[in-house]
């Protein structure tokens, strides 16, 4: 459903600019070519991992209370061993009043970037990630940019990652962006995120008014897997409906926008069939041309 | 004799000095330049108001004033520096206000008094980025001074870290840890049997018995000393070997 548009993943990006270069290929490299760019760009589409917020940590690990007053700050030692992973690390925090607790979570993402520094991750999150200021990015329609910065920045399971991405999907759900985040790694986490919350009806419309049956009605059949006990599921069980019947049956019972659904599907239909009509006449004139 | 006429009278002098090296006769009000009224010197002229668009300096970038100035070309096009020779110096000029008085030629931000480098006029902040390569233009391109050159690299950056202007994004990928495993770093631990039981984190806080021997051997070296509620001896008093 994600669609490979290798226009889009692949598109120019500003840059320090270098001159062109130009190579000459015969067709069987070309299509070596382009098999190797659909690789990588099938391996650029993973679609990130969405998880449930992660527990906070309050385990309290000593209470020395001879060591209360001595100090005025907060001590945080970090276990820097070098082999092992990032979640397996000790970062304990003695506090002024002599408790020894495990650190939080923002107090342990701070300490493993200071002492670990990534690409594209900041000791302190960026202004953009508060809700004021992301309206500012959903304005220019940089849903894609800040979805990128997200990752960059915030671990899967954390609560700022999983509010960003809900703001950005409820975003795209409201103006119908949905065209932003296709064929991009995001458009599996907004699919799942909207048939869980069952609004899918404008994703839906979308589908049908660019001609994409097939993601339709995978859509379609994602939602039954996701909730078997609505009345669609049932009747689509029974009967065994394919493509557009499907569609159809799922407008009537589960969507709040039939209309529009219907109207889309007609357009489609129509469409269809005036396309059928030119490929007839197409195909006659080939014949004509050939016999004469 | 002269030699220590000449002494006297300096030390007068160096006497008659008050404050910060300031003679005797050019004492006058504090605050009001000595009126000079033979100098070729121009009067000082009064301090121009502040800007209007101070407060909102994005205000000024749709005006007509600044249509006219300048139209659709950016802020520094056509400022030319003044330097000595064919080559121009690698940076501009520090600052164009020194010591509170504006330099001949001033910078294409310092020579217009309403426009200011802040965060949010975007526009003005545009024009000091490349728009091909997304790169800041150095202060050699435009000719703004080293001052104004570094408000505009702060701006910038807060400019982008707030999400007014684009900035390049470097891809990072999925990351690959296992998220569902809780080693005990993060983790529930249970917690020590002293913390839930109440009791004091090391048992030397809390008083403990201490051991019979010990205490039998204090009583017998203070047994002179001990009280008598204490069950020692009678107080004999001054002890044997007085």
């Amino acid at each position: 459903m994600t669609g490979l548009d290798l226009q889009k993943v692949f598109r120019p990006v500003k840059q320090e600019l270098k001159p062109p270069k130009y190579k000459l290929l015969t067709e069987a490299q070309l299509e070596e070519a382009t098999k190797k760019a659909i690789k990588e760009a099938k391996e650029k589409l993973t679609m990130p991992p969405v998880l449930d917020e992660r527990e906070p940590i309050d385990d309290v690990l000593a209470e020395d209370k001879i060591l209360d007053g001595i100090e005025t700050t907060k001590y945080i030692f970090t276990d820097l061993t070098y082999s092992i992973p990032h979640r397996e690390r000790f970062i304990v925090v003695r506090e002024p009043n002599g408790v020894l607790r495990k650190a939080t979570w923002e107090e342990r993402d701070r300490m493993i970037q200071i002492f670990f520094p990534k690409e594209g991750r900041r000791v302190i999150p960026q202004a953009v990630f508060k809700d004021e200021h992301l309206v500012t990015v959903f304005q220019q329609d940089r849903h894609e940019d800040i979805l990128n910065m997200c990752i960059a920045q915030f671990e899967p399971d954390s609560a700022d990652y999983i509010r960003i991405h809900h703001r950005t999907y409820d975003d795209i759900e409201k103006h119908a962006k949905y065209d932003l985040l296709r064929s991009t790694r995001h458009f599996g986490g907004m699919v799942w995120y909207l048939v869980n919350r069952k609004k899918t009806d404008g994703l839906l419309i979308d589908m049908i008014h660019r001609d994409l049956l097939d993601d339709a009605t995978s859509l379609i059949t994602l939602y039954h897997m996701l909730h078997p006990e609505c009345q669609s599921a049932k009747e689509a069980e029974e009967r065994k409906l394919q493509g557009v019947d499907l569609i159809k049956v799922f407008a009537k019972t589960e969507s709040q926008k039939e209309g529009y659904i219907q109207l889309a599907l007609q357009a489609y239909e129509e469409a269809m069939a005036t396309s059928t009509d030119h490929i007839e006449e197409l195909d006659l004139c080939c014949l004509l041309q050939h016999q004469l | 004799m002269a030699l220590g006429g000449g002494l006297a009278l300096l030390r007068a002098a160096a006497g008659a000095l008050r404050g910060p090296g300031r003679p005797l006769w050019g004492q006058g009000v504090p605050g009001v330049p000595p009126s000079r009224p033979c100098s070729a010197e121009a009067p000082p002229k009064p301090s121009e108001p502040p800007s209007p668009y101070k407060e909102k300096p994005w205000e000024y970038l749709e005006s007509a004033e600044y249509q006219e100035a300048y139209g659709d070309k950016p802020v520094w096009f056509g400022y030319r520096r003044h330097h000595k020779g064919a080559v121009p110096p690698r940076h501009t000029r520090k600052a164009c206000l020194r010591k509170g008085k504006r330099v001949g030629n001033p910078c294409p931000i310092c020579r217009d008094r309403h426009l200011f480098v802040d965060f949010r006029n975007v526009k003005l902040l545009d024009q000091f980025i490349c728009p091909h390569s997304g790169s800041i233009f150095h202060p050699t391109h435009t000719g703004v001074c080293m001052k104004q050159h570094k408000l505009l690299l702060k701006a910038i950056a807060q400019a982008q870290d707030h999400g007014l202007l684009w900035l390049r994004i470097p891809f990072v990928p999925v990351p690959q840890d296992d998220f569902a495993a809780r080693p005990p770093a993060v983790g529930k631990t249970p917690p020590a049997p002293q913390l839930t039981a109440g009791r004091a984190w090391y048992p030397w806080y809390d008083w403990q018995q201490p051991p019979p021997d010990a205490v039998a051997r204090l009583r017998r070296l203070y047994k002179d000393y001990l009280r008598q509620e204490e069950g020692g001896p009678a107080p004999g008093g001054a002890p044997e070997a007085q």
